[in-house]
This record gives C-alpha cells, structure tokens and sequence, in this order.
C-alpha cells in the first residue's frame, strides 16, 4: 500500500477551501457557494519525485470564525495544516497571527501552510501592501478560480510530508 | 670423585624427600588436569555445587532480583500504556464479554421456549396469507449473514493500514477517513467519555465497528444481522486483533534487541491476516 498522509484544511467561512480542493483534485471549480457541514474527505495521488508518491488524504474541515471551535477530534493524527484566509475579505486575515497560534497549539510539531486564496478578486499591488500592512507571512497566494499556485501548494505540502518520513 | 660429582651426591641426600614431594605434587595436578579437560568427570564434581547455587538463587529471586523485576516492568508498562492496553483490551474484552453473552443466551433460551410457538404460528399464517412457502419464510428468519469487506484504521488519522474485501467498492481509504470522521463526530458532539460508536445500519449492510486504543475494525456485513453473529464477529475480531498486537510487540521487542528502529508491520502482511481470519468466517 502507498505511504498516505492526512492533511486538514482550515479557515473561516467562505474563503474557498473547498474550491481549492476541488481545483486540485479534479481541476474544476464552480462560482456556486455550497457550504461544507462537519468534514468532507477526499484523496489524491501525488508524485513528490520520479520515484516516489504519496496519498494525501484531504480533510476539508467546515469553515469556522472562531478558530478555538475547531472540533480538536478533527485534526487528531494530522500530518499537514493548511490554513486558508481570503485575500478579498480582511476580516478573514485580520486576526491570522492570533489565528495561527491557536492552530499550531492545537496541532503541535506539524507543517503549516499559510495560503492566501482569492488573488484573481484583488489587485496586485494592492495585494502586496494588504499583506505587509496587516503583517502576514503567505506561503503561498492562490486562486481556486484560474488554479494559480494550488498545484504547487499541495505538491510543495506532499513533498515536505514525504521528506519527513 | 671430582667436586662436581660429589655436589650431586650430597644434594641425592638432602632432597631425596623434597624430590618425592614434588613428584606427587605433579602427579596431583596431572590428575587434576585430568578431571578438569574431561567434561564428564569435571561435571560430575561441579554440577552438584553448581545445582545448589543455583537452587539457592531461584529461591532467592524474589527477594533479591524481585523489587529489580517489577521496577523495571513498572517502568515498561508505564512508557508502552497503549501497546499494553491493546494487548490486553481482546483478551479481557471475550472474557466479559464471553461471560455476558453466556447469561443473556441463558435468558434468550427462556424467552425462545415461551415464544417458539406464537412464531410458528405467525410463519403459518404469514405462508397462507402471502403465499410463500413456509420453509422459505423460516429460511428469511435464520438470517444469511456475510462478511463482505474489513477494513484496519488508525484512530483519530483515519488512515487506512490494511483491508480486506469480497466486493469491489469506492477507494477504501476515503471509506476509512469518511467512517472516522463519522465516528468522531458522533463520539465528540455527544460528548459522552468512553463511549465509542458501535454499529452503522443502512438497509441490508451493517458496519460493526470495535474500537481499541491506536486502531479500529470496521466490518462491513451484509443480511440481517443478529445478536448471534455480532458475537461471532467480535470474537473474530479480538482474536485478530491479539494477533495484530503479538506482531506489533514481537516487532518492538526485536527492534529494540537489534538496536534498530521502531519499523511498521507491511500492509500486505495485516492483509494476509485479515484475509485469513475473515475471509472465510462463518458467522
């Protein structure tokens, strides 16, 4: 059986964690909102190297403002944390470094990935002084919508995952 | 008579005893060399010795390497809880369980006996009323019960180590990871401790879920599925799962004895296993 890694994705409410899913595993997206209820779980292959791939076992978390209410039974055994802010709405990045404690408390010594989705709905000069005014550290800005950077974000995740083991 | 000869006639006189002495010294330790290169006649002048020492020992170990012993299991159990609990959790589990399940039989054989004839009568009146054969309505009773797919899943990860199937299905590790989060959830928002989800019903499958510390069984089985099975398929489980859990401490114990690390059981291996312990059972 292959090597498998669970990964959970976590954000507020609307911010296109499921979009970024769905562009990655089935290179779609769709403008219509669907809210996730409790979790939602999908799987994909991904090559790290020649050699080698790995399973991601995506846990798409429901979207929450309130990072505390997290259920912690969710992110139990977790092997990668995705944390999605929406670049178009500050009030999903306002608090992200208070956000982000929470989240590396509840799951300690784990890979995090800070991603900033939405860049097709700002400017991107407007962009780059959004971030550096609110003092946030992306690892990566994405677009669920036109796919930028979600393929590199997961493979990047799935490699570092890879590289641990 | 030159000097020299008379040095060795007046050293004849004055260590002729000293000689014979000596003679029976060397004579001695021969012998001795003797009995010490031969295995047989050494053993038989140490093993008695040797077999009272160590009478005296094994008398003595619980007062001397005794408070050693249970400091140091004390100490191993304390940094394994989990393997130790798990190891334990099916053997302690089919005895209550075992002991449980005889009294309710027990009770289930009163209750059959008062009622045997009140269910004959209605298979009766259903055969004449909806015109199936009676032998085939007490065939629907009996049951059918059928493993069809087993799946071992790492609790809380969800993350699917090995599983065993009749039948094709969708990718079993979203099954795995969609019937943790299902269990989690349930387990969580009731928020009742240690109580664990049990049983998922959907028409003519069930899944009979049994929890242990690090994994959890999800058997999938299809018909009616009765009190009777359910105990068989426990008990198909446990012992399973104290198999899985020989091999995970033989493993630690191996790896620790080669000073090498910790290293997994191969998936193919547990599914050879499960194949092995459900693939056929009868329930």
């Amino acid at each position: 059986m292959q090597k498998s890694k669970k990964i959970v994705i976590l954000g507020h409410f609307g911010v296109g964690k499921t979009s970024l899913i769905q562009r990655f595993v089935k290179d779609s997206f769709s403008d219509k909102y669907k809210v996730t209820i409790g979790v939602h779980i999908t799987k994909k292959i991904v090559e790290v190297n020649e050699n080698d791939s790995i399973s991601l076992i995506i846990w798409d978390l429901e979207g929450t403002d309130e990072v505390q209410m997290i259920r912690q039974a969710y992110l139990l055994g977790t092997h990668g944390v995705v944390f999605v802010f929406d670049v178009s709405r500050p009030s999903t990045f306002q608090n992200l470094n208070s956000d982000l404690k929470i989240v590396a408390e509840k799951t300690p010594d784990t890979p995090l990935i800070i991603v900033g989705n939405k860049i097709d709905l700002v400017i991107q000069d407007e962009l780059q002084s959004l971030l550096k005014d609110n003092n946030i550290e992306a690892n990566y800005l994405t677009s669920a919508k036109t796919g930028d950077a979600v393929n590199e974000m997961f493979t990047h995740l799935a490699t570092l995952l890879n590289d641990l083991t | 008579m030159n000097e020299k000869d008379r040095l060795e006639i007046l050293k004849d006189i004055l260590f002729t005893e000293d000689r014979e002495d000596i003679d029976k010294i060397a004579n001695r330790i021969e012998l001795l060399e003797q009995a010490y290169n031969s295995r047989e006649k050494f053993a038989s002048r140490v093993d008695p010795i040797v077999e009272e020492q160590l009478d005296k020992f094994t008398k003595s170990i619980p007062h001397t390497l005794g408070p050693t012993i249970t400091a140091t299991l004390k100490k191993e159990i304390q940094n394994h809880k989990d393997e130790v609990v798990d190891a334990l959790y099916p053997v302690l589990g089919k005895m209550v369980k075992k002991y449980v399940a005889q009294e309710i039989k027990v009770l289930s054989e009163k209750i059959d006996n008062q009622l045997s004839f009140i269910s004959a009568w209605k298979r009766k009146l259903r055969s004449f009323f909806g015109g199936s054969k009676e032998k085939e309505l007490l065939l629907d009773d009996i049951g059918g019960e059928k493993i069809e797919q087993v799946m071992l899943i790492e609790r809380g990860s969800g993350l699917l180590k090995a599983s065993f199937s009749k039948t094709e299905t969708i990718d079993e590790e979203m099954i795995s990871g969609m019937l943790t989060a299902i269990k989690t959830f349930v387990e969580d928002a009731f928020n009742q401790k240690n109580q664990e989800l049990e049983l998922i019903e959907y028409e003519l499958y069930n899944i009979h879920i049994q929890s242990f510390v690090n994994y959890y069984v999800a058997v999938v089985i299809s018909g009616a599925y009765s009190l009777k099975a359910k105990d068989k398929v426990q008990d198909i489980i446990f012992d399973f799962y104290h198999n899985f859990m020989e091999m995970n401490l033989d493993l630690i114990y191996t790896s620790r004895h080669l000073e090498q690390p910790v290293d997994t059981i191969s998936s193919k291996l547990i599914q050879k296993k499960l194949a092995e312990y459900f693939g056929n059972a009868k329930i």
